[in-house]
């Protein structure tokens, strides 16, 4: 009966996607962009480049309002999607290139250059004759950032670039990024989900979930802000089955290995290391740092729930 | 200017990629004339074709008919179907162009693949099947209406796959309109063979623009004097279409822009 009735009739239900995420951006920053799925990434990233007019707000790329000048501001940007490429499926890359040479007026000495700079920093020779539609996918996916910066966009927006590419494709797109980003002075939007993306690349992130910014801020002040849990990894002389430490928590044990955890706010590591040597022999001991994609995953959880209780 | 030049390059090249489809598409074309041939002659030997149409007029008829839907029948905006469903429409929407004009642009490239399929075949009119030649001021009014009755074939055909901002899929409407646009456009039928009212009406409508118009000054059943009016009438659906065609791509682009693509 329920798909008879949809038949018929549709219902919709408004929701907002983003609410209240106000930044700035310098020129020639490289900011990722992050957020769970469904946080309003994308949303951000359609009226940045004009596709989407929001219902309240402000929006200005270079002086300009993207939904009121789309063209434009179109020629300002330069956007990777991982997801979708907007290559020519059945023609040649250097086809689409040419195209893309035509949309945007570019000036053939430019042209040249940045065409002969990409396919050496990327390494299309081989490919570049190619049908798009017999590329693999790290192939592919070179292609859509040359296309998106043949024309030396001033402001660039990555939406999960690197998604489904193997470690040395994705070190290469990240290079590149990381070139177009200081040679040409671009300004980077990078979305993304592998965290190892954006700590390579970024030295701000800005974090959004279910619509509102949670995060904006170094990746240093993120560590230590919300990474004041440390993990310390005591190896014992022998096993002690009744391990017990005062001011932290037994997280897993393996033989003589014991995993605590403790809050570098509450005891420092040396307090500690030190109330574990005078009670067990110790033969070893070393701490870890969290991890960046370990933040963040608490980050997402403590927004979530701060979520389900309002 | 260059960027939509560059589109019906890339079209044109797109579409020569597809080899197979060429040669079928010319395989498929004798085969319809040679059935229409055999088909008109054995009505006309039975007597059961109207007396007022000489054999050998209708089969120029069918013929030249057969010829202009190589042109006609592209489906020079199913890009807009496509890109839709795939949702590559937006990564177009973020590019500085006008998206109509590249429609527009990417039917044409597409047309004039096709077109050059017309040479072969209608060498192959010519030589076997001795369809008619009419004078040079004939053929030039024909070329003139052909041309105005593609434009209104490519607005119809724009709006048909214009639904698809809406409804995603467009299959049963594009089959509609064109089994409906096959017959009363006079692809099929001369339009004259509508009898009393039912003929006036179907003349009346815009389909006939289409083939209608372009073939019977081809066969000499329109009279030098009407063919002003009659180009008249088809530039008249030509505006038409291309108003209603503005209206909705506006609507539809603002569609995308509210909903985000």
């Amino acid at each position: 009966m329920g798909a008879l009735r949809t038949l018929f009739s549709r219902e919709y239900t408004e929701k907002v996607a983003v609410d209240g995420i106000s930044m700035a951006l310098d020129a020639g920053e490289l900011v990722g962009y992050i957020g769970p799925n469904g946080a309003g990434k994308s949303t951000t990233i359609k009226m940045l480049t004009g596709i989407l007019t929001p219902t309240g707000g402000t929006i200005e790329v270079a002086g300009l309002i993207p939904y009121e000048r789309r063209k434009a501001n179109a020629r300002n940007i330069g956007v990777v999607f991982g997801q979708r490429s907007q290559l020519y499926w059945d023609l040649p890359l250097r086809e689409t290139f040419e195209l893309l040479r035509a949309i945007y007026d570019i000036p053939g000495e430019r042209y040249r250059k940045n065409l002969a700079d990409f396919v050496e920093l990327l390494e299309m020779g081989e490919f570049l004759s190619t049908p798009v539609r017999q590329l693999s996918l790290g192939q592919r996916m070179r292609g859509d950032f040359a296309a998106a910066m043949l024309h030396s966009p001033r402001i660039v927006y990555l939406d999960e670039p690197t998604i489904g590419l193997d470690v040395v494709a994705k070190e290469a797109i990240r290079q590149f990024v990381a070139r177009i980003n200081r040679e040409q002075g671009a300004t980077i939007i990078l979305t993304t989900h592998d965290i190892a993306d954006v700590e390579r690349l970024c030295r701000r992130i800005v974090i959004i979930d279910k619509g509102t910014l949670i995060y904006d801020g170094t990746i240093e002040r993120i560590k230590e802000r919300y990474g004041s849990r440390r993990t310390l990894v005591v190896e014992l002389c022998d096993a002690q089955p009744d391990f017990h430490v005062e001011g932290a928590e037994l997280e897993s044990r393996e033989g003589n290995t014991i995993r605590i955890r403790f809050d570098r706010n509450a005891i420092g590591a040396e307090v500690l290391i030190r109330r574990v040597a005078d009670a067990y022999g110790v033969n070893d001991v070393r701490i870890e740092e969290p991890e960046l994609e370990a933040v963040i995953r608490r980050l997402y959880i403590e927004s979530s729930a701060a979520g389900a209780r309002a | 200017m260059r960027a939509y030049i560059a589109f019906a390059q890339k079209a044109f090249a797109r579409e020569a990629t597809y080899r197979f489809t060429i040669f079928a598409e010319i395989g498929s074309l004798v085969l319809r004339v040679y059935l229409l041939r055999s088909l008109w002659t054995a009505l006309y030997a039975q007597n059961l074709a109207p007396a007022d149409v000489p054999r050998h007029a209708m089969i120029t008829y069918a013929t030249v008919a057969l010829l202009m839907s190589l042109i006609l029948e592209v489906d020079g905006t199913r890009l807009i179907r496509d890109k839709l469903r795939e949702g590559t429409i937006a990564t177009d929407f973020m590019k500085p162009i006008s998206l109509p004009l590249y429609f527009f642009s990417d039917g044409f490239g597409q047309t004039m693949l096709h077109a050059l399929l017309v040479l072969p075949s209608l060498l192959l009119a010519l030589l076997f099947v001795r369809i008619d030649v009419p004078s040079f001021t004939t053929l030039a009014a024909f070329a003139f209406t052909f041309a105005l009755g593609y434009l209104v074939n490519f607005f119809l055909n724009f709006l048909m796959n214009a639904v698809a901002f809406w409804t995603l899929e467009t299959f049963a409407i594009q089959l509609m309109v064109r089994w409906s646009s096959d017959l009363l456009s006079g692809q099929i039928l001369p339009l004259v063979f509508f009898p009393g009212v039912l003929g006036k009406i179907v003349q009346a409508l815009p389909f006939a623009a289409i083939y209608w118009t372009p073939l019977r000054i081809y066969i000499g059943e329109l009279p030098q004097a009407q063919w002003g009016a009659a180009a008249a009438t088809q530039c008249g659906w030509l505006g038409f279409f291309a108003a209603v065609s503005y209206l909705v791509w506006r609507l539809a682009e603002r569609r995308v822009v509210v909903q985000g693509g």
